[in-house]
């Protein structure tokens, strides 16, 4: 026999047709059915504080709805939310209520306008939470966790691919909920429904009960079983407490609705924890976990707690003359100083800066000298070795409790090499040393060694920012920090803006090379080569023998696409390094070599090797004129 | 050169193969230290919709930054596994490589979707970035 059958028999066939007793049932004992089925009506939505426990079948309405519209999970939670109306004969009667929870709904409706009309004084936040507690209470678990997201989306930009899967995550929580209600209904109905009478002498003392089971709420699905322990109110009884309220000459209590808000604002912190598709993004976002630590053939680049990178020891050059005792003199590192001032060349500056530290000459506090050796290297274009220096000088530096000495150098060492986290673990420990009162949170610098290199940028430009317009305020233009600030633009690849930071700079200490080199990249790298040549012709005045300028004004020719005279430069870079020490750098033959692959000459690349002696004049017969 | 690299109608291909060229002539010692620094296999999926009509075509190249230290056409050959998939349009490739476009705002605004170890993503920049000025 079919339903219609069964729904539209006649009564008096009510002994055979149980169907229409529950008709009946539910037509006339209307609340209870709800409790059952459907748990709390709608009807006791003012007495609700931030948890909806509302219609938990009009919130299963409006879940079911809004999954359908999303499509997302609608058909996997709608049939779990069924199953919970532990009778599928009841589902015909369910559909009937939901009908009248409709009405019911417009009813608290028009009682929501009337609670956001006695809140004028409240907080401006307040109309809308009761509003929205009111007239969309089924929606609201189910929009809080949508609206959030949408909250995180601005707020985070993190979750552009996470859309769907939040959706889906989302399916299961909220089905649990369904359960839960569904559960609690079944099995607490009568204890609740005696409790609720109880309780509800006057609107005010059911509120703030309410409000005491809320603020214990973590979850929201304990918030939600919670809440509808409370919240067994018959149609009747709306009805009375309606005309109470209508009648009373007290507005709802200021400090009801404030609490309600809190609680709102709990429960939807609360939610943001649980509905953790976002955090779990996020997570593994800032996880830095990835795999650092996995070794395969080569161990990779092993960085230590702090987020700094394990280098290997300085590599002293094994045939540096100023070590031969008869060719030494009283001091190679003032020697070191003297040559590098007189514009001579970098090499040779290195080699007497290691022989100064080998014969222990190691200038203040006994980091200057590692500091220099470093920053000529750097400037040498030897990476490695000057990072490995550099490295040292600023251990050395930190034990002597030195200002941050070096530490900027080492920052920009890390990111030339694409460490990327390394440098902002190096910028913030620059920053706490040189601004010790500049308030950097506990978590920050925890995240520091841990998070992605995405994370960490975000949070150390926001510092320096800080500083920044700390200073600005002041009047103060400390070169240092703009440096520090160009620096992390630049790595983050704005390099107008790095430019601006480095021009500040330059406006402190024109006589700067290494900041007009640094101009001179963040223009380069920024599209803009012209001016990146002229700036870097200012480093190369003030510094003939930069390497590394040389070295960025042929990266600076290819971008142009002047690939001969790219080739050029890295050339006569090389032809710098050849005649001093002979060390040359791995980085200028590599760079050389595409310049080459890019002239199509494939076969002056396989020359382009360090390991083969003499050829440097093999280009100059080639063509090349260096 | 890398010609097998190559596949006809994407920007991207040519930019890969010569990102490949250049892995190719790598000394020994500049490919460990790169294969240090990354420690990674990426496996690229490039997009390209296809003229007017909506049909997709797809290109994949594996950067092998882990083991081999080489540029190959498809997905990861057999005995290496893709750390990460990133799958981005072919314009997307192209400015990620040329610098007008970083990663991290490539992910942000939804051009780069990334498969498996998202932090590997974040190393992509560098490996991408051709010849770029030093600090």
């Amino acid at each position: 026999m079919s339903f219609q059958s069964l729904i539209s028999g006649s009564e008096c066939t009510v002994p055979a047709n149980p169907l229409s007793q529950v008709l009946k049932h539910t037509e006339s004992d209307r609340s209870i059915q709800q409790d059952r089925f459907a748990g709390p009506s709608s009807s006791r939505l003012h007495h609700l504080p931030g948890t909806s426990s509302s219609a938990a079948t009009g919130q299963d309405i409006a879940l079911a709805r809004q999954f359908f519209e999303a499509s997302h999970g609608g058909p996997a939670f709608v049939p779990s939310a069924i199953p919970e109306l532990s009778n599928s004969q009841m589902k015909d009667a369910w559909i009937v209520e939901q009908q009248q929870h409709m009405r019911v709904l417009e009813s608290t409706k028009s009682q929501s306008q009337w609670a956001a009309e006695f809140d004028g004084n409240a907080q401006t936040s307040l109309p809308q939470q009761p509003q929205s507690m009111h007239s969309d209470p089924q929606q609201m678990p189910s929009y809080m966790p949508v609206g959030m997201y949408g909250d995180y989306m601005p707020r985070n930009n993190l979750f552009a691919m996470g859309g769907p899967p939040l959706m889906q995550t989302h399916t299961p929580l909220i089905a649990d909920l369904g359960k839960g209600k569904g559960k609690s209904r079944e099995a607490d109905f009568e204890a609740a429904f005696a409790q609720i009478a109880a309780s509800f002498p006057s609107q005010e003392t059911t509120a703030s009960r309410i409000v005491e089971v809320d603020d214990g709420v973590t979850d929201i699905g304990d918030g939600l079983k919670s809440t509808t322990l409370q919240d067994h109110t018959t149609e009747p009884d709306f009805r009375r407490v309606w005309d109470h309220l209508q009648n009373s000459d007290a507005p709802p209590p200021a400090e009801d609705l404030e609490k309600w808000a809190t609680d709102f604002q709990q429960l939807m912190d609360a939610q943001r924890q649980e509905l953790n598709y976002g955090n779990a993004m996020q997570e593994a976002w800032e996880s830095g976990v990835g795999d650092f630590t996995d070794s395969l053939g080569d161990p990779p680049m092993r960085f230590d707690n702090d987020g700094l990178p394990i280098l290997q020891e300085y590599i002293f050059e094994t045939n540096n003359k100023y070590l031969d005792p008869s060719n030494s003199t009283s001091s190679p590192l003032s020697d070191a100083k003297a040559l590098l001032e007189q514009n001579g060349a970098l090499s040779e500056a290195s080699l007497l800066l290691e022989a100064a530290i080998q014969k222990g000459d190691l200038g203040d506090g006994g980091y200057e000298a590692w500091i220099l050796l470093g920053e000529t290297k750097n400037m040498d274009e030897h990476e490695e070795a000057g990072m490995r220096a550099l490295s040292e000088g600023v251990k050395r530096a930190e034990a002597a409790g030195a200002l941050g000495a070096g530490m900027m150098s080492l920052a920009i060492s890390y990111t030339n090499e694409s460490m990327d986290r390394a440098c902002h673990v190096m910028l913030l420990r620059w920053l706490r040393v040189r601004f010790p009162d500049f308030p950097v949170s506990e978590e920050t610098v925890k995240s520091m060694s841990t998070h992605s290199s995405w994370d960490t940028h975000t949070k150390i430009t926001d510092l320096f920012l800080g500083v920044a317009r700390q200073q600005h305020s002041e009047g103060i233009v400390d070169s240092d920090v703009q440096i520090g600030l160009g620096v992390l633009y630049y790595t983050h690849g704005e390099y107008v803006l790095a430019k601006d930071c480095f021009e500040s700079a330059l406006s402190q200490r024109p006589g700067d090379y290494l900041l007009w080199n640094r101009l001179g990249s963040s223009l380069s790298n920024g599209n803009k080569p012209e001016e990146a040549l002229g700036a870097y012709r200012e480093a190369l005045q003030i510094r003939p023998t930069y390497t590394r300028a040389i070295y960025n004004v042929g990266v600076a020719c290819l971008n142009i696409g002047a690939h001969k005279e790219a080739a050029e430069h890295f050339l006569s870079a090389l032809a710098l390094q050849e005649q001093t020490s002979g060390e040359t750098s791995e980085q200028l033959w590599f760079t050389l070599r595409r310049a080459l692959i890019t002239m199509d000459r494939a076969d002056l690349a396989d020359h382009a090797k360090r390991e083969l002696k003499g050829n440097l004049d093999y280009f100059r017969r080639e063509g090349f004129d260096f | 050169m890398a010609d097998d690299l190559k596949v006809a109608g994407f920007k991207s291909s040519e930019l890969i193969s010569s990102l490949g060229a250049v892995f190719e002539s790598f000394s020994p010692t500049e490919k460990t230290s790169q294969i240090k620094k990354t420690n990674g296999v990426f496996e690229i999926v490039v997009k390209k919709p296809q003229g007017p009509s909506p049909a997709v075509q797809e290109a994949i190249w594996t950067i092998d930054l882990k083991k081999a230290g080489k540029v190959t056409k498809g997905k990861a050959p057999t005995g290496t596994k893709a750390d990460v998939t990133i799958t981005m349009d072919d314009e997307t490739f192209v400015d990620l490589a040329s610098g007008k476009l970083n990663g991290q705002k490539a992910f942000m605004s939804g051009k780069l979707k990334t498969k498996g170890n998202i932090m590997l993503a974040t190393k992509l920049d560098g490996v991408l970035k051709g010849a770029k000025a030093k600090l």
